[in-house]
């Protein structure tokens, strides 16, 4: 009985102190995944956010003094999950960041109403770039539609003109996997290359052989694919399988996993990715996370996973939500910001060569700022190589040509904001995008 | 004591036919209502209606629709799912087709379409049965959801092929979509359930409800006796369907607000029957009961799991499980193994994860969703074992024995 009470003594101070805590921090909650089918791409990126916030705690208290409580929510990937788990952050919550494109699309209308600021780093809806629309959404440093323009410029910059080439797409049959569609066909249309989609349903992602052969048979000079979780994986071995060079395949930035490519290693050889993020080994930021955050356990990861794309991007993605929350408190001078505030710090980052430094991450991410009329900020990215053992940089800088399709992404926003109606937009905004 | 049924005389056969035959139900109802329509909508937070109240009663009112055609009728079916579906996109496309409709006539009128396509499909339940009409309604969920993928018409040419449920207003109060209150949701929705309820209790307990059973506990008596099979096994495949679209259009309106054709693929079917099942097949009650716990349980569970609270009573419930538990084991050892087996293994895991907490082992989301999963397993076995009929008949049981209380005959 006596162990009894000294346990009862223990978890009681241990309640103590977790109240105590709970006053000054800021409440950052992550929708994570990492259960479910989608689970082996999700843990990465997830320890990656995890780990550089645990750095923020640990070197320097937080940002601006105040600790981050980055919790993760468990949503597994499904959309009625991620709805609970919304619901049950949102109240302290000053960010919130929804993972799936499924849970994007139901919280993207709540949050315009409970005015919460919405952080979907490189996935999410294209138009929520229009920043007068998607007033609480920011899906910086970029969209869909930016990857789908680099990747045809990077197409056109090797093998010169594109007219009368074909280029296959594979994608996802969903709302993400059919994302680029608009730009593709518009380029499609101006370039004068045939675009060829194939669509890959949810119960096929591990059994592409149909499309693999319609690949096959139609012989396009390019594959380019929108793909996630077990789908990348079997796409890639697929290829693979069918001698599909590899040189001619092309990935978005979700289908730059390295686990994906460990699987076929050199016969991958060739593979490219399109991404916002690089995990530069030689960063002080990635040299601190392991003196400080993983050699002392509190990090979930491991050596082999700290050297990847994902767990890189996942640093990234950190390192933008504190930038913006670091913005807020200077504008504002409180610490303890709240959720509009957040969102002016969203809305006036400001990302250049030198503060990227600064931060430690030279090479992992490229410069980029938003305003209120621009959500995105269109980083631009490189194109990753797999060279048989990880990703290198095969290409540099890409920038997207965001005028050749600004006006699809606000004639779409306006489309969603009446389909939405009424919808509170940003009116005071004068920037433009 | 409480369900004593002394002085309570029937003295006519319309007595004795009556709902409630006793009035202690009537009573226990009325609680139930007060609860539903007064006291939760005043005391509910936004997280408890958009996690709890309302998928339980929209799961539910799928589950019953299913258990008219599976649990009163005997159609087995795997295609709840897509008839959902079929609901919700026929309210999306009354609600955007003409704005002005009224967003509760929508969402009643959308059954009708899901009825027309449960008939179509349960055309092959007049030649087949059991495991071979499953596989005519799997049928029914693949050709369905792969139809609302490729048919753009359906969800109106948008670019992501996702549904968005617009806001839609009713005497000046939005209802549905991002700016309705969750309170007002609720009460449509709880509306909405109430008078499909009734609608289901009365049809089932009519002569419709009893040709029904007849099919269902052997066809070719009933054939035999004079019902019509076709009429009969039509008609529950009609109601049934209408009931489950209009479940549906609720799923999607007055809470996902938006959904993607993959929400009505087979895990949403399997979600159904599995609810109807522990619930008890062919109860009204059981889908209640059974929402209760494949939905709303986990939730709890989470919840409970995330707060401070839990982390201190974890102790005070390891100790106080493990006294029962130590009880309960000298006491009925050999006469109930498998519950004793059950409380048993409960106590253990919550002595040793209690131990853990004070050992300073933090237990993050995801592990917290691991062993969620495992406890939800873990009850449904639970109760299955211990009836197999399902919470329903549990409920009948406890109730049996409350009314002949404190006599064990």
């Amino acid at each position: 009985m006596k162990h009894f009470t000294k346990l009862a003594a223990a978890a009681a101070l241990g309640t103590l102190l977790g109240t105590a805590a709970v006053a000054q921090e800021l409440y950052t909650p992550n929708l994570a995944y990492r259960t479910g089918p989608f689970a082996a791409t999700g843990i990465p990126l997830m320890n990656g956010q995890a780990d550089y916030m645990a750095l923020l705690n640990e070197r320097d208290g937080g940002v601006g003094g105040v600790l981050i409580n980055a919790e993760e929510c468990e949503t597994g990937y499904s959309t009625e999950k991620g709805v609970e788990c919304y619901e049950k952050t949102k109240g302290t919550a000053i960010v919130t960041q929804p993972w799936s494109t499924g849970i994007t699309l139901q919280v993207l209308p709540k949050t315009n109403v409970d005015e919460i600021p919405i952080l979907a780093p490189g996935y999410g809806f294209s138009p929520m770039a229009d920043g007068k629309v998607f007033q609480w959404a920011f899906n910086m440093p970029a969209g869909y539609w930016d990857a789908a323009d680099m990747i045809v410029q990077y197409l056109e910059g090797e093998g010169g003109s594109l007219s009368g080439k074909k280029i296959a797409f594979l994608h996802l049959d969903h709302p993400f996997g059919k994302e680029p569609l608009p730009v593709l066909e518009m380029h499609a249309a101006n370039k004068g290359f045939e675009l060829l989609p194939i669509p890959v349903g949810l119960k096929e992602m591990q059994n592409q052989s149909a499309q693999w052969l319609q690949i096959r048979r139609e012989r396009p000079d390019y594959v380019v694919m929108w793909g996630w979780g077990a789908m990348n994986a079997g796409a890639i071995t697929e290829a693979v399988k069918t001698k599909f060079p590899m040189e001619n395949f092309i990935g978005v930035w979700w289908a730059g996993h390295d686990a994906d490519l460990k699987l076929v290693g050199e016969d991958g050889k060739g593979y490219k990715s399109i991404s916002w993020s690089f995990p530069n080994p030689d960063a002080p930021v990635m040299k601190q996370v392991k003196e400080m955050v993983f050699d002392k356990g509190l990090s979930q990861s491991n050596e082999e996973e700290m050297q990847g794309v994902f767990y890189g991007r996942g640093l990234v993605m950190s390192a933008i939500l504190a930038e913006a929350i670091a913005n807020a408190q200077s504008n504002f001078g409180t610490a303890e910001i709240d959720a509009t505030q957040l969102r002016w710090g969203l809305e006036n980052i400001n990302l250049t060569e030198d503060r990227i430094a600064e931060l430690g991450m030279e090479g992992m991410v490229p410069p980029f700022s938003t305003s209120c009329a621009n959500h995105t900020g269109h980083s631009g990215g490189w194109m990753l190589e797999w060279d048989g053992a990880k990703f290198v940089k095969a290409s540099d800088l890409l920038t997207p040509n965001v005028d050749g399709y600004s006006e699809l992404i606000q004639s779409s926003a306006s489309e969603y904001a009446t389909a939405n109606a009424p919808w509170a937009m940003n009116e005071e905004c004068s920037a433009t995008n | 004591m409480l369900y004593r049924t002394a002085g309570q005389f029937k003295t006519s056969y319309v007595a004795d036919q009556a709902l409630f035959t006793v009035k202690q139900d009537a009573f226990l109802l009325g609680i139930i209502l007060l609860l539903g329509w007064v006291v939760f909508p005043l005391t509910a937070s936004e997280f408890t209606f958009q996690t709890l109240l309302i998928p339980i009663l929209i799961y539910a009112l799928a589950a019953m629709g299913l258990n008219i055609l599976t649990g009163f009728a005997g159609q087995l079916s795997l295609g709840t799912g897509a008839f959902m579906g079929v609901g919700a996109y026929a309210c999306y496309k009354m609600v955007t087709l003409f704005p002005w409709m009224n967003p509760i006539i929508a969402i009643l009128l959308s059954g009708v379409f899901s009825a027309g396509i449960g008939v179509a499909f349960g055309v092959p339940s007049l030649r087949i049965k059991g495991f071979y009409l499953a596989i005519a309604t799997l049928a029914a969920q693949f050709f369905l959801v792969w139809l609302f993928e490729k048919w753009s018409w359906l969800y109106n040419y948008n670019a992501s092929g996702a549904i968005q449920v617009p806001n839609l207003e009713m005497f000046g109060v939005f209802v549905s979509g991002p700016q309705a209150a969750s309170v007002t949701e609720y009460y449509i929705v709880l509306f909405v359930v109430t008078l499909l309820t009734l609608l289901c209790i009365n049809l089932t307990r009519g002569n419709l409800g009893r040709t029904w059973k007849a099919t269902r506990d052997m066809d070719i008596a009933a054939e035999l006796i004079g019902i019509n099979l076709m009429k009969s096994k039509l008609t529950a495949f009609a109601v049934s369907s209408y009931v489950v679209g209009v479940a549906g259009a609720l799923y999607v309106f007055m809470w996902k607000g938006a959904a993607e054709p993959n929400v009505f693929d087979i895990p949403l079917s399997f979600q159904v029957l599995f609810i109807a099942i522990i619930g008890g097949l062919g109860s009204i009650m059981g889908n209640y009961l059974g929402a209760i716990l494949i939905v709303g349980l986990p939730v709890v569970l989470n919840v409970v799991a995330g707060t401070q609270v839990f982390q201190m009573s974890a102790l005070g419930a390891a100790v106080l499980v493990a006294l029962v538990a130590a009880v309960a084991f000298l006491g009925w050892v050999a006469r109930n193994g498998w519950t004793i087996g059950a409380v048993a293994g409960f106590a253990v895991l919550t002595l040793i994860y209690g131990y853990a907490q004070t050992q300073g082992f933090r237990i993050d989301s995801a592990l917290i969703e691991h062993i969620n999963v495992m406890i939800i397993g873990a009850l449904i076995i639970f109760f299955l074992i211990i009836e197999p009929h399902g919470l329903n008949q549990l409920w009948r049981l406890i109730r049996e024995k409350l009314i002949i209380w404190p006599f064990p005959h």
